[in-house]
């Protein structure tokens, strides 16, 4: 029988040790995130003080490290907790903003390590070297053959990137990046050793 | 590989994509059962330049393409807001 691929309870790396692989991967499936479509979202996220990205396809991370993403000129993404905007909104008060939970719906996979463009190479058509793509651009595009938001990001001082994928299929897709990261010495580490809160100089947020 | 500009997106690889069938006037709602018939079942379905709905799959962002149908080659691509106005 073949032995089982990495998988999401595989933890090889140490948090505390601080040293991470050339290529380091995590899943940030457990930590909040959540959407909001419609004509009227960003009026209604920009009145709760949220500053947006102008155009879509494009992020920016607010002074608390979160990040927020315009999928389209009416559909936003938001990683990190935002559960004082989930409170906020009602009906009545945000018109044409609907919500949009992303927290079953999608997986987020977290790759962090300046080999990560080559790596992404092997699994999806768009060009996304840091030259041509840079810190806080958005593909939604297809990865591995399924569909995916990419968001350019600095994670822990090294190139990385956001994935976005449907759930239900993120197996398959973690399956696929460990076997395209090997080539480049990367394994998938735990969370805390990517996420900001052990990491003084780490970007990436949840 | 077969690349199409999404007007929203971007060049991406044809595969992204879905076809949504010819661009074509919607019959006024009150237009006899034959008319809307003809709109949803018939096609012209004649070589040459033809502009047709397309969609790419990842943001389900639909938007016209001009392609010549008998070459497969895509002449171009539209916001749909700049075409039907």
């Amino acid at each position: 029988m073949q032995p089982r691929r990495q998988s999401f309870i595989a933890v090889p790396t140490d948090p505390c040790s601080g040293s991470l692989p050339a290529l380091a991967m995590a899943d940030f499936s457990l930590r909040p995130r959540l959407g909001f479509k419609g004509a009227g979202t960003a009026d209604w996220l920009a009145a709760q003080g949220l500053s947006l990205p102008p155009e879509p396809n494009q992020s920016v991370k607010d002074d608390q490290g979160r990040l927020i993403a315009r999928l389209s000129w009416g559909e936003f993404l938001l990683l990190g907790d935002f559960a004082a905007l989930q409170s906020a909104w009602s009906f009545e008060t945000a018109p044409l903003c609907f919500p949009l939970p992303r927290l079953h719906s999608h997986a987020w996979i977290v790759i962090s390590g300046d080999a990560a463009p080559k790596m992404m190479a092997k699994i999806c058509g768009v060009d996304l070297r840091a030259h041509k793509f840079a810190q806080g651009r958005i593909a939604q595009t297809s990865v591995a053959r399924l569909n995916a938001i990419v968001i350019a990001d600095r994670i822990r001082g090294r190139l990385g990137f956001h994935l976005l994928s449907d759930i239900s299929t993120s197996q398959y897709l973690w399956d696929c990046l460990c076997d395209a990261m090997l080539e480049f010495d990367g394994a998938p580490v735990v969370l805390e050793a990517l996420a900001k809160e052990s990491h003084g100089q780490t970007d990436a947020q949840g | 590989m077969k690349i199409m500009n999404c007007p929203l997106n971007g060049p991406r690889n044809i595969s992204e994509f879905a076809y949504g069938g010819e661009v074509k006037p919607t019959p006024d709602a009150q237009a006899p059962t034959q008319e809307w018939a003809d709109y949803v079942y018939y096609h012209a379905n004649q070589p040459g330049i033809l502009r047709e709905w397309w969609l790419h799959v990842p943001t389900s962002y639909w938007f016209i393409a001009e392609r010549d149908v008998t070459t497969d080659r895509i002449i171009a691509t539209f916001k749909p807001e700049e075409v039907l106005r």
